[in-house]
């Protein structure tokens, strides 16, 4: 599981370690039953308090994604279905981000949807602005 | 300046259990006044951050606690003891980084400065001590007076982590730190919250540093704090305000005194606000304004807002 945090991000830290473990759901890259890394791991090589890690876990937990089990760390929930409810619930983050983004620029809805499908297009005939680093 | 800029910001955070607290500290040095009042309430296992500008009081503050300093009016508990009565019990009770970078004895080896150290706490852990001392790459050979800077930092970081205190007095503990071992730094202090119970103090003028670890944040200007609050808290409550307005607007009355800073002029402001988001984009709408973004601030810039704000009013 990658986990990068930003100051810059504008969200509480718990916040974005709740969202990497549902990208690494959505990914594919965490499955059902897979062990997380432990609180004290996490927030060591995340240089975070371990209290915001077990914040994060614990929200995790109230959502059904993870299981908090003593003694034994922290587990991907059995049940979990991430094309279901993770998919979609990181989607409307990403897509609140992105409003949020353009309303500070003055822009509506209507311009943001265009723009996304002439980037989409222009990418796909290779326009060389694929990664423009956001 | 006035005090209603001044009150914005709650500094009472309840009934604790605190493992540090001083009502009404006052401290002088001739006219000068220290600590003017000071009412510090530092909750048990938090990871508390003290923030303020060169001469706030920070240093004189945690040297109090550690009865380093004669306070002459107020009272002072850290532990349960007043440090100015039992200072030697509290020093030892105390992983304690001096402001000062100057370590031991300067004839002394480090290694034997940490056999030293191991015989005046009796908690001291020197299995951990070794894996510090490793981690920082110290040589236990070197003389102190040897060390430079940064070397001295990580001696001192690791007499005040080895013996595994219930309070953590860190002055400026980054100070003198290159990047890398800044870094191991905050990973070590991580670490060393998830295994051992602590409650720390961190006093800084750069926050920024030290923000991912801390979860409450002290305001300290000319003696006197400015707030005191769980860091969530503040995220949550003070926030910045981006708004378009008329041609002679001055804002909704309602405000006075939770406005933190006002920059900006019409057309376009943004105003650091403590209070309910909700209540305040409906009293600056209300007015008139039409708020086209609201963001929370990191601990470095509410401190600044607040440091600033103060000046400004």
């Amino acid at each position: 599981m990658k986990i990068r945090l930003s100051q810059a991000d504008g969200r509480p830290l718990y916040v974005q370690i709740m969202d990497a473990v549902r990208s690494g759901l959505v990914r594919g890259s965490l499955r059902p039953a897979d062990p997380l890394p432990s609180v004290r791991e996490l927030s060591s090589s995340l240089r975070v308090n371990p209290r915001t890690v077990s914040q994060a876990y614990a929200a995790l937990e109230r959502d059904g994604v993870v299981q908090v089990r003593h003694g034994k760390g922290t587990f991907v929930a059995p049940g979990v279905r991430p094309e279901e409810k993770e998919r979609p619930r990181l989607a409307r983050e990403v897509a609140r981000r992105a409003l949020a983004d353009a309303s500070r620029n003055g822009l509506a809805l209507a311009d943001l949807m265009t723009a996304l499908r002439e980037v989409e297009d222009g990418d796909a005939h290779g326009d060389g602005r694929k990664e423009d680093g956001r | 300046m006035t005090d209603t800029a001044t009150a914005a910001l709650p500094i009472d955070l309840g009934n604790g259990p605190f493992a540090v607290t001083t009502r009404g500290l006052a401290k002088r040095f001739g006219s000068t006044r220290a600590l003017d009042g000071l009412d510090l309430q530092v909750p048990e296992g938090a990871v508390y951050v003290l923030v303020g500008p060169n001469g706030a009081g920070k240093s004189t503050l945690i040297r109090t606690l550690m009865g380093l300093v004669r306070y002459q009016a107020g009272t002072v508990s850290v532990l349960g003891r007043d440090p100015a009565e039992r200072g030697a019990e509290v020093r030892a009770a105390i992983g304690y980084i001096p402001e000062d970078y100057r370590v031991g004895y300067a004839w002394m080896t480090v290694g034997r400065l940490l056999e030293h150290q191991a015989v005046y706490h009796p908690s001291w852990d020197a299995e951990y001590a070794r894996e510090l001392r490793t981690r920082y790459g110290i040589d236990p050979g070197r003389k102190c007076h040897t060390l430079s800077k940064g070397q001295s930092r990580r001696v001192q970081l690791v007499l005040a982590l080895a013996h595994r205190p219930p309070l953590l007095l860190l002055d400026e503990p980054t100070d003198g730190l290159d990047h890398v071992v800044r870094d191991e730094t905050l990973s070590i202090l991580s670490e060393h919250l998830a295994d051992s119970p602590t409650t720390v103090v961190i006093s800084t003028h750069r926050v920024y540093e030290v923000e991912p670890l801390v979860d409450h944040v002290g305001v300290l200007s000319e003696g006197r704090l400015l707030g005191q609050l769980p860091r969530d808290e503040l995220y949550g409550g003070l926030l910045r305000y981006w708004a378009d307005v008329p041609e002679g607007w001055t804002g909704p009355g309602e405000l006075a005194g939770r406005v933190v800073r006002r920059s900006g002029a019409a057309p376009a402001i943004e105003w650091t606000v403590w209070g309910d988001r909700n209540a305040v984009t409906r009293g600056l709408s209300q007015a008139g304004a039409a708020v086209r973004e609201v963001a929370p601030l990191s601990v470095d810039e509410a401190a600044l807002a607040l440091l600033s704000g103060r000046e400004a009013t």
